[in-house]
């Protein structure tokens, strides 16, 4: 399962009036795993989520979704995949229940498996105490739990998760994730999904693919790309000193800053950063400054995705 | 199960809302009983073909047409309701096509059309049940009504919710043309009666053509203008029906 490709796509492109929106991208996404979308706003990923869902048609391209030409063949596509669109959807009119209800009907999913779904998932997206209140009358993080929830009344291979966890709190977002971790667990479900919330990617995703002005920057999965993009590591050693007195004993040492944030912070951010605190701790020792606290920063996917993407802007630029 | 009929089913479901029933029902039966038999001292007999109806009769007759169109606009409200709310999106990314939905929405108005003719046709039966003179096409003429009427005025309501976002600029300009619909009509008032350039402009209203043929099935007076008028209103709903095909087939997510 995990050897097959759910998503293949080859030289893909989309424009709106001229404007690139997706550039000629390259994705392989394998069977079975949760792979994560990332990318600033207006990056394109909205669009190459409505190009896999076949709701767009690309200017240019390939696109084979579960081995089935999504160009050609998009009604086959839509049969095998959910998809749970970044705007909310809903008919105001029905109640939660009926909402799940109907889903299943519209999916062709038989009354027996229907209703005892629709028990589950009003259990397991905690439902069950507004299950008989109407769409309108919800709050937007409770819509956008029944939003989640319905696309799990059908069967599918593939789910599109567009930014799933909008107007979620917390708690509800955990539980999101770990119903999602689940799911792909106990059924070899592929979910692509885009977030803004690099936390949840980390948690979440098996790789990770960060796009920005329409062109994916780098596929891995988020060790690695720690590994890769991570080199850099902060340290920061809170002393008992004068910012003046600090910064006449350290000038020689590079990649070091000092600051006043109530206290002195001396912040490492280097490559070499052992080596670097090595010097300083040093120099620090010989001149009677005593250590309060010293703390390394974990290089997280935040980090990395900020200086992806700003580093593909300075190279456009 | 067809995804046609699963898009239908889903349509009905959302579409009967206590005050939509209050709409197709209650407020036609006022009409009837309340305007019809108050205004009989103003409005005398009214000559169809013929026949000479009382008012009553002409207008629950006429209210007949008048509630099939009135239900063709559950197809725009279910249309521009399912783009403002996201659903148009949600259905068109699973397993139906858009002439799936844009069948499926023809079939629900005529559907709703039709029960709702039905039921008006046996709330008014005793109203002109003495110049009613069922004939073999009368039953199938009042089916020919629903359906066409559900196509050509769906179309209508379909093409408005294609290009109208803002629930404002909708509800005005649904109301302002079903409301001249409804009262530039023969629905209400005999053309007889009217000035002759509101008469004329009466003929330029499908609707009018839609209540001659209902009442001509149910009054037995068929003639070779009616079958005209049939004429005119199935090219009417099919170029309508195209119109509102493509513009929801082009319609952007």
């Amino acid at each position: 399962m995990m050897n097959m490709s759910s998503i293949e796509v080859h030289s893909l492109s989309k424009s709106y009036n001229s404007i690139l929106a997706v550039d000629g991208i390259d994705l392989n996404v394998k069977s079975g795993q949760v792979f994560g979308f990332l990318g600033p706003n207006g990056a394109g990923k909205s669009t190459l989520i409505k190009l896999l869902t076949t709701l767009i048609q690309p200017n240019n391209g390939k696109i084979s979704i579960l081995g089935i030409n999504a160009i050609k063949q998009p009604l086959s596509v839509r049969k095998k995949i959910g998809v749970v669109l970044q705007q909310p959807s809903y008919e105001p009119t029905l109640t939660v229940e009926k909402s799940l209800e109907k889903y299943g009907m519209m999916w062709n999913v038989d009354k027996k498996i229907r209703k005892k779904r629709m028990e589950e998932l009003l259990a397991s997206f905690e439902l069950t105490t507004i299950r008989k209140k109407r769409n309108e009358d919800l709050s937007i993080g409770q819509r956008r739990r029944v939003q989640v929830a319905r696309e799990f009344m059908h069967d599918m291979d593939l789910l599109f998760l567009d930014e799933p966890t909008v107007g979620l709190d917390p708690s509800a977002r955990r539980k999101l994730l770990d119903f999602l971790k689940n799911k792909v667990k106990e059924t070899g479900l592929t979910i692509f999904y885009t977030t803004h919330v690099l936390t949840e990617a980390e948690y979440l995703c098996d790789n990770i693919a960060i796009i920005n002005n329409g062109k994916i920057i780098t596929v891995n999965s988020p060790n690695e790309l720690k590994k890769t993009f991570g080199k850099e590591k902060t340290i920061k050693i809170h002393v008992t000193s004068t910012i003046e007195e600090l910064k006449k004993l350290l000038q020689e040492i590079p990649d070091c800053d000092i600051e006043e944030d109530g206290g002195i912070i001396i912040t490492i951010h280097s490559t070499n950063s052992e080596i670097v605190l090595m010097n300083v701790l040093k120099i620090l020792n010989q001149n009677n400054i005593s250590i309060e606290d010293l703390s390394a920063v974990p290089t997280n996917l935040e980090e990395i995705f900020l200086k992806v993407v700003s580093d593909s802007n300075a190279s456009n630029n | 199960m067809h995804p046609i009929i699963r898009l239908v089913n889903r349509n009905i479901t959302i579409s009967i809302n206590p005050g939509f029933l209050i709409w197709q029902v209650i407020f036609p039966l006022i009409y009837i009983f309340v305007a019809g038999f108050a205004y009989t001292s103003l409005i005398d007999n009214v000559s169809f073909g013929n026949k000479s109806l009382t008012y009553p009769a002409f207008l629950a007759s006429g209210m007949i047409g008048f509630n099939i169109m009135n239900s063709t606009l559950v197809s725009g409200i279910i249309i521009w309701n399912d783009r403002r709310h996201g659903m148009f999106e949600q259905i068109m990314s699973g397993p139906f096509t858009r002439s799936h939905y844009i069948i499926s929405n023809i079939v629900t108005i005529a559907i709703v059309g039709l029960i709702s003719a039905g039921l008006i046709t046996a709330v008014g039966y005793p109203v002109f049940f003495e110049s009613v003179e069922f004939t073999l096409i009368t039953i199938p003429l009042i089916i020919f009504c629903s359906i066409i009427g559900a196509i050509l005025f769906g179309s209508i309501a379909s093409i408005i919710s294609t290009r109208i976002r803002s629930s404002e600029g909708f509800n005005v300009i649904i109301n302002t043309a079903f409301l001249f619909f409804a009262f530039v009509s023969t629905a209400f008032y005999p053309a007889s009666g009217a000035p002759q350039p509101l008469a004329t402009i009466f003929y330029l209203n499908p609707l009018t053509y839609l209540v001659d043929i209902i009442r001509a099935g149910i009054f037995g007076t068929i003639t070779e203008f009616v079958i005209l008028e049939m004429a005119v209103l199935v090219i009417l709903a099919s170029i309508l029906f195209i119109i509102a095909t493509k513009l929801l087939t082009k319609l952007d997510f």
